[in-house]
């Protein structure tokens, strides 16, 4: 085959993982991984040869469903950004335990610089924190090549692997070239002899933490060829993972005095301590350069061998993406002398909601109805989706954003501290993510908090991916044990506006939780045409009864 | 002959314009060129009419880095003036900035046009286009984006034939009609530059 195309790294993670045969692919949409799940499934979805591209309701269960594959024998690829593998900590921890049967590979992207996030964690840690060996590429053929390792790698010690990016790396395009693609290949599920290895209860758990620490040694074999101490003519050296090694390449092109530096360079984790020694022994002075934490620092500084430079001695700044341009200050190289900066004052251009976006619609009638309610100061809890734009001034809407699902627990217990109204607004895939056992405890607990669902039918950020709630949203709350009498279901439209507040003014004032549903399709999925095709087929079908008379009174009638 | 280095183009605009594609095309052009080429693009919340830039990397040899810094850049393609001022310090001393002079004031505190345009004319080899005379003169609302890159090409070691392919390979899906436009577009800002 061997193709030639442009592709970004996490699309050729994607490729990779089609390429190394597997059955199928899971993930939950997040910047800067979305992309990774979308090339693979484009090339799935093409060949049709039975496998499987399936967006999970969040990550853990997205992990969970791969683990089950690879249970089945089969090889099986999760994508997620790096706050999703938070999500999934659970299934991610223990399946380093259980041990994987088909190859199993997790693709996490981290956003140093928090382009697109709420922070800017290194998942480095969190693999080591798990006993998951880590692949770090640096360009996008690394992508692709790391990925087919990782496949190989995890059948072969029988662990998950990570695989990380970062953002410039995951949102970078450049030329590819793919190897033959395999066909899926399975195993056969888990035999029988292994069955012990699946269950965790403490019995097993003991004897699997110590069969994943006695992997160690053949991992460090396994790895070894990917991290290497590299001699140099100079008693300066560097330690480069990740992207820093990529910028240093490029930059001791254009200063090729930098090339007689030694060089450690990591591309896998763990890493073996001898080759860190070996590089270690040949420097006086270090500059470590590498995406996010100071990871690989840490455990430099702690041999107390040499002089380490880098994030924690305020060489390079402590938090934010690496950039060439911060291993040249560092690395003392002249810089060149460019055209001069604006000296006119450029005001921010942030992003801003779409035109005709019903979330406007939905937050202004909020707005007048907290204002009508007596309490225009209330304090609202949002979430995480594109309505947490409404963050920003002029609208400053909402006044909490944590993290997924975050909106009503918030809420809730500011309800439960006596903060009246307590207001959770969270969108309908972020409410299938994590919000929906929130709602659970909000019923259980039965305390005074609005929630408004905000439905445009679609995940809208990362780019209108499926929604899982889909066409679900009123039963779902009901489901968690809502009274039918205290949801509503609003259509966020300026020539709505009026009623629209007035519902809001009474699930304000009902002295215990309601659920308030503003339902209107995204404006750029509508323009997309993403469901016509599915609300054609549902009008086909004939209305169905979701119990609540707001929302389909005809089919009630 | 000049010591072989990195080139390094940035595109900016507001998300929305069609920066990133256009990136992309100039990416292509490149690598059909035969020279190593990387592109960075940020995608997520920048999209929503926020700002937006990419930046390409070139060079006869291979590069790691997909990142322009100061002073690195040879040249600048801004679909929008705002847009533009914000990565001038990213050019060489030699480098080019073809700019639309046609602004996106939907925003907050959009500093006067005047002194926007001011600070454009007096960069050193900036090229200023009127897109939305262009565009009207062409019947092709979205002609200022190719109209820029054809400008855009005159700094770039691309032959006009690879830019035609590349532009109608782009565009093909929507049929000739549009290929036709776009290419009118990107000849039409090429005759703009002398060579």
């Amino acid at each position: 085959m061997n193709q030639s195309t442009l592709s970004l790294g996490v699309e050729a993670v994607g490729m990779a993982a089609f390429d190394a045969g597997i059955k199928g692919a899971f993930g939950y949409p997040g910047t800067p991984s979305t992309e990774g799940f979308e090339c693979v499934e484009a090339l799935i979805q093409a060949a049709d040869d039975g496998r499987v591209a399936q967006w999970a309701a969040n990550e853990k269960v997205a992990y969970d469903l791969a683990l089950g594959m690879s249970y089945a024998g089969f090889r099986a690829l999760v994508t997620m950004k790096h706050v999703g593998l938070n999500v999934a900590m659970d299934a991610f921890v223990n399946s380093a335990l259980t041990g994987v049967h088909g190859g199993l590979v997790v693709l996490v992207a981290d956003d140093p610089g928090m382009h697109s996030s709420q922070n800017e964690q290194d998942s480095r840690r969190l693999a080591a924190f798990a006993g998951v060996p880590c692949l770090e590429p640096s360009t996008v053929e690394e992508c692709y090549d790391f990925t087919l390792r990782a496949f190989a790698l995890s059948e072969q010690l029988r662990v998950p692997v990570m695989v990380r990016l970062v953002t410039r790396l995951a949102h970078c395009r450049a030329n590819l070239r793919r190897q033959p693609s395999a066909g899926p290949a399975g195993l056969g599920v888990a035999p029988l002899a292994t069955v012990q290895d699946w269950v965790l209860i403490p019995s097993n758990a003991r004897r699997r933490y110590r069969d994943l620490l006695a992997k160690g040694p053949a991992l460090t074999t396994e790895l070894a060829p990917m991290n290497r101490a590299i001699p140099g003519g100079s008693r300066r050296g560097v330690a480069l993972a990740g992207l820093g090694r990529a910028y240093f390449h490029q930059v001791s092109q254009d200063y090729p005095e930098l090339q007689a530096m030694p060089r450690l360079e990591v591309a896998a984790y763990p890493v073996d301590p001898t080759v860190e020694s070996a590089f270690l022994a040949q420097v006086d002075e270090v500059f470590v350069f590498e995406e996010d934490h100071p990871y690989l620092e840490e455990r430099l500084a702690l041999r107390e061998s040499a002089s380490i430079h880098g994030r924690l001695d305020g060489t390079t700044p402590r938090t934010g993406e690496l950039a060439p341009r911060i291993l040249k200050e560092a690395l003392g190289v002249s810089l060149p002398s460019g055209k001069n900066a604006i000296t006119l004052e450029l005001p921010v251009r942030a992003p801003r909601f779409c035109e005709g976006c019903g979330h406007v619609d939905a937050y202004q009638a909020l707005q007048a109805a907290l204002t009508l309610a007596g309490v225009p100061e209330t304090r609202v809890f949002g979430d995480i989706g594109c309505y947490t734009l409404a963050a920003q001034e002029p609208m400053g809407a909402i006044h909490a954003v944590v993290e997924m699902g975050a909106s009503i627990s918030m809420a809730l217990g500011a309800a439960l501290a006596g903060q009246a109204p307590a207001v959770a607004v969270i969108g309908d895939s972020t409410f299938g993510h994590s919000g929906l056992p929130a709602l659970l405890t909000a019923a259980d607990a039965g305390a005074n908090v609005t929630v408004v669902i905000l439905d445009n039918r679609v995940v809208g950020m990362t780019g209108q991916q499926p929604s899982q709630a889909l066409d679900q949203v009123e039963r779902m709350v009901l489901g968690m044990g809502v009274a039918s009498a205290q949801l509503q279901v609003l259509t966020p439209l300026p020539k709505q506006h009026e009623a629209n507040v007035q519902a809001l003014n009474a699930a304000l004032r009902h002295p215990g939780l309601s659920v308030v549903v503003f339902r209107r399709e995204c404006i750029q999925s509508l323009r997309r045409g993403l469901l016509r095709d599915h609300d054609r087929e549902a009008k086909l079908a004939g209305p169905a009864a979701c119990g609540v008379a707001s929302c389909c009174p005809e089919a009630l009638s | 002959m000049t010591q072989p280095r990195t080139h390094g183009i940035v595109v900016s605009g507001v998300g929305g314009q069609g920066a990133l594609s256009l990136a992309q095309i100039l990416l292509e052009a490149l690598r059909r060129t035969g020279l190593h080429a990387l592109q960075s693009e940020i995608h997520g919340m920048s999209q929503r009419g926020g700002s937006v830039h990419a930046h390409v990397c070139y060079a006869d040899f291979p590069i790691t880095s997909p990142i322009i810094d100061d002073g690195c850049a040879d040249l600048l393609i801004a679909l929008e003036p705002l847009e533009a001022l914000r990565h001038v310090a990213l050019l060489r001393l030699d480098g080019a900035l073809v700019v639309s002079e046609e602004p996106q004031t939907a925003m907050e505190g959009y500093p006067p046009l005047d002194d926007v345009y001011a600070a454009l004319k007096a960069v050193p080899g900036a090229h200023l286009l009127d897109t939305e005379d262009l565009a009207r003169r062409l019947a092709h609302r979205q002609a200022g984006g190719m109209a820029l890159l054809g400008m855009a090409s005159r700094f770039l070691p691309v032959s006009e034939t690879t830019w035609r392919v590349v532009i109608a390979e782009r565009f093909r899906a929507k049929g000739p009609r549009v290929t036709d436009k776009n290419l009118e577009a990107f000849e039409e800002g090429r005759d703009r530059v002398p060579v």
